[in-house]
């Protein structure tokens, strides 16, 4: 239901933008002769219902449809940017998600010292950082100055796995600024919570090592609201980002996505969204029933 | 009587009226070198012939060779290339990314040069009637399409009936209009077409050369289906085309002419100027097919990169709407007008890589230009008065609206602070390319309705499809909304003109009669920059055509 809404809203909105397909592809200088004649090929010039109708008669088993501009299939073109924002997403997670449960954790436990506002104040001062800024500097600073790194992300056709991660290593990098501090505040947040909470104390007291009280208690709570943290980010992974593909010269969802709107290309752009809207639905999902497998009482409590 | 003087008559007999008085103009110093070639070439004289003549005059350095890449054959040459806007179809293709696709691998009849001459390609010579309303084309003998078909009239007949055919969705409809219809295009024998016009029209060589991009001749079979066979005649084969991320191309051996120096080209495609000077920076591309001043700086004052630097009549027009509003009346046209500064226009918009404009078409890079009208430059003082004149001395307000695009943005601010100094407030509206052109129709285009605006115009040989779109009476592209009977009379005089004196004396008067009237501010003209890796060299300095069959490192 959910998906079918944001198709309507997708399409509709769609209209509001300036100009039509047959200007898209003929140029603003076209002659309207012209212009018509390629809205008509293309069907665009039928009645919204009757367009929208045929699209999703046909996305529902299965056929995106042809691009209006390229005037080839479209899953073609979606399949190989979700591949790509995927490896991307993947390769961030990565370094991110440890890198930043760690920054909190480790913060949580030295809470109020030294160590904790350096990661803290590290964390929130590189997530205000725009990625076209910290993109921009990175590319300068190690694919230019030092050349230590591609500064595109694409790596050549054949290339074997880890040539692949090293050519996104770069282009990660903006996006683990950006998550760090989102991710190891929640995560410290959470820890702080689990340290001071009554099993905490009872852990200790009944003569637990502190590292199976870390472990065992306080991570598996403190760790709950970082997971639905995570899960809301897969789909920003995935179709968000717009900057951080154009900058690195990448054929992500986010850019898909973005050249379909702005050349009226509609099945390009309902397919792209929908693409986003499912991984968002899913993420969300994976993160339920990950915090359904963490916490007991959730289960427990859904039984009773 | 002199050996070359007998030799020049003899080739006068044979010339015919235009001809021959393109030779008189030559004589008597109203035509420089440059122009003589280039106007010859359009009359479809010979390179040789106007050589000859050329040399007897003692222009002797005008029928030098342009220079050419002495490189070895070999090497791949890697170019950082705006992402095509979508499929690579001739018929519909119509911005740089994609014609730069098609490029490598199609060829059209004749081939605009830098000194804007025409150089044939697949047409080896032309011809007209004495009016200039019938052209006959020679067709070079022996090209072979990719596909292994032999270039015949045939061919060219449906390319051309396929571009200027309404049923068609052709980008290149609009440059047809008025002057060649579907069906008007003849077979004579195998290699020779005629196009009788719909009227006469002496620059028509211009409108089947690369200057109407869409132009590319394809074999008469020709379903829509060029990316999937990508068959032309050029230099490169394709090897490998990825939508919306690269293509790959390698040498024809099958090229008519002398083969195509790089082994293969390599392209990749770019959503964003930055990354493409990023990728230059680090070494991953050899060239940029275009750069702009505002954004370039790194690369224009970075020694490791050459500026292959393209003289254009590529231009902003800024319209004042001349039917309503405050520009009604042309005296506070033309004290806009002279509120600018263009010194300071093409200093500060592009660091002095543009010439100034002179608020006509007629760019100075056009031989028929007639540069003894005086330049307008500003004077706020007389901007003032005339503003005092008009009734509104007080100054007033006005909306600018424009487009998103290149230098257009920057360009409008400096409009504004240069307009605030005789009173005039701007309040600017810089809106996306889609809102600004809107349908492109009168009543539903911000471009066509705005008051006062500011819209792009790429490079063009002849200066045809400036003076008529933007400024005749009925013009389409009209945004001025200027209706003049003198202005229209001349404009059609000038379309009709093949030779040289007459279209000379005809730009006069249409460059006085807009300076007086002043429908649209030509305050510039850019010019094309294509930074290349320094050792790259061969590559022919033609604005907006990237053509890569000589190009080779040094």
């Amino acid at each position: 239901m959910t998906l079918a809404l944001l198709s309507v809203l997708v399409f509709a909105g769609g209209q509001l933008l300036p100009g039509d397909v047959g200007r898209a592809v003929l140029g603003p200088l076209a002659d309207a002769r012209a212009v018509a004649v390629l809205d008509h090929q293309l069907g665009v010039d039928r009645p919204l219902p009757v367009q929208y109708w045929e699209w999703i008669s046909r996305f529902v088993v299965g056929d995106m449809g042809m691009s209006y501009i390229y005037r080839a299939p479209v899953a073609p073109f979606v399949a190989s940017a979700l591949v790509n924002s995927l490896k991307l997403a993947a390769v961030a997670f990565v370094i991110v998600v440890p890198l930043a449960i760690a920054g909190g954790v480790t913060a949580a436990l030295n809470v109020g010292r030294w160590l904790d506002r350096v990661i803290t104040l590290t964390g929130l001062s590189a997530t205000v950082v725009p990625e076209f800024v910290s993109g921009i500097v990175l590319i300068l600073v190690f694919g230019v100055w030092l050349n230590v790194f591609p500064i595109t992300a694409a790596s050549p056709p054949g290339a074997g796995l880890l040539t692949q991660i090293y050519y996104l290593i770069l282009p990660s990098a903006p996006l683990v600024l950006v998550l760090f501090g989102y991710i190891a505040r929640m995560a410290r947040a959470g820890t702080v919570t689990a340290l001071e909470a009554d099993y905490t104390r009872t852990a200790v007291l009944k003569g637990l090592p502190y590292p199976t009280v870390i472990w065992r208690h306080v991570l598996r709570n403190a760790l709950l609201p970082t997971i639905a943290v995570i899960a809301t980010q897969a789909g920003y992974l995935i179709g968000g980002l717009i900057v951080v593909e154009t900058l690195f010269h990448y054929q992500g969802v986010g850019g898909l996505i973005y050249g379909a709107a702005k050349s009226h290309d509609f099945p390009m752009l309902e397919a792209g969204i929908l693409t986003v809207g499912t991984i968002y639905v899913f993420s969300s999902l994976a993160a339920d029933l990950l915090s359904v497998r963490l916490n007991p009482l959730l289960r427990f409590g859904a039984r009773s | 009587m002199s050996d070359s003087q007998r030799t020049i008559d003899a080739w006068r007999r044979r010339l015919g009226a235009l001809d021959n008085d393109l030779i008189d103009e030559l004589v008597a110093g109203r035509v420089d070198r440059r122009g003589f070639l280039r106007h010859g070439s359009m009359l479809g004289l010979s390179l040789p012939l106007l050589g000859g003549i050329a040399t007897a005059f003692g222009a002797v350095d005008a029928v030098s060779t342009p220079a050419r890449a002495a490189g070895n054959p070999g090497g791949a040459i890697r170019v950082a290339l705006t992402v095509p806007a979508g499929a690579i179809d001739p018929v519909t293709i119509a911005d740089n990314g994609g014609l730069t696709m098609l490029l490598q691998g199609a060829e059209f009849l004749c081939v605009l040069q830098p000194d804007l001459t025409l150089k044939p390609v697949l047409a080896t010579s032309w011809t007209h009637n004495e009016d200039g309303s019938v052209w006959t084309f020679k067709l070079r003998p022996g090209v072979k399409f990719q596909s292994g078909g032999t270039l015949k009239a045939e061919d060219v007949i449906a390319s051309i009936d396929r571009l200027c055919d309404p049923k068609n969705a052709s980008n290149a409809l609009s440059a047809f209009k008025g002057i060649l219809s579907p069906g008007n295009t003849k077979k004579i024998d195998d290699l020779t077409v005629e196009f009788r016009l719909d009227a006469p029209y002496g620059a028509f060589p211009y409108v089947v050369s690369s200057d109407n991009y869409n132009c590319v001749i394809l074999p008469a079979s020709y379903k829509g289906d060029f990316e999937h066979a990508w068959d032309g005649t050029g230099p490169f084969k394709l090897e490998k085309y990825t939508p919306k991320v690269g293509a790959s191309f390698v040498r024809n051996p099958d090229y008519w002419g002398p083969k195509a120096l790089p082994d293969r080209t390599e392209f990749t495609f770019f959503t964003d100027v930055q990354p493409q000077i990023l990728a230059l920076q680090g070494g991953q591309v050899d060239l940029i097919e275009q750069l702009q001043v505002s954004g370039g700086q790194a690369i224009l004052n970075d020694p490791r990169f050459e500026i292959i630097r393209e003289k254009s009549t590529g231009h902003e027009q800024v319209h004042m709407r001349c039917d309503t509003g405050p520009f009604a009346d042309k005296r506070v046209r033309r004290a806009l007008a002279l509120s600018l500064s263009r010194k300071l226009l093409v200093a500060g918009l592009f660091r002095n890589l543009a010439v100034i404009g002179n608020d006509s078409p007629f760019a100075p890079a056009f031989p028929m230009t007639d540069t003894s009208v005086p330049q307008r430059e500003q004077d706020l003082a007389q901007a003032k008065e005339l503003l005092q004149a008009a009734g509104v001395g007080k100054g007033f307000n006005v909306t600018l609206t424009t487009e998103r695009y290149i230098e257009i943005p920057d360009y409008a601010v400096l409009i504004k602070n240069f307009a605030s100094k005789v009173g005039i407030d701007i309040t600017l509206n810089v809106e996306s390319q889609d809102a600004y052109y809107g349908k492109a129709q009168f009543g539903q285009s911000d471009w066509l309705d705005s008051t006062l605006g500011i819209t792009d115009y790429g490079n063009r040989g002849v200066p045809n499809v400036f003076l008529r779109a933007p400024l005749l009476s009925d013009g389409p592209w009209n945004g001025a909304h200027f209706h003049n009977k003198t202005y229209d009379g001349l404009v059609n005089q000038y379309g009709r003109a093949a030779d040289l004196g007459a279209q000379r004396t005809l730009a006069k008067q249409i460059q006085e009669l807009l300076l007086d009237e002043t429908p649209i501010i030509f305050a510039y003209f850019y010019d094309y920059l294509v930074p290349v890796k320094k050792g790259l060299t061969g590559i022919p300095p033609i604005a907006n055509r990237l053509f890569l069959d000589r190009a080779t490192f040094t």
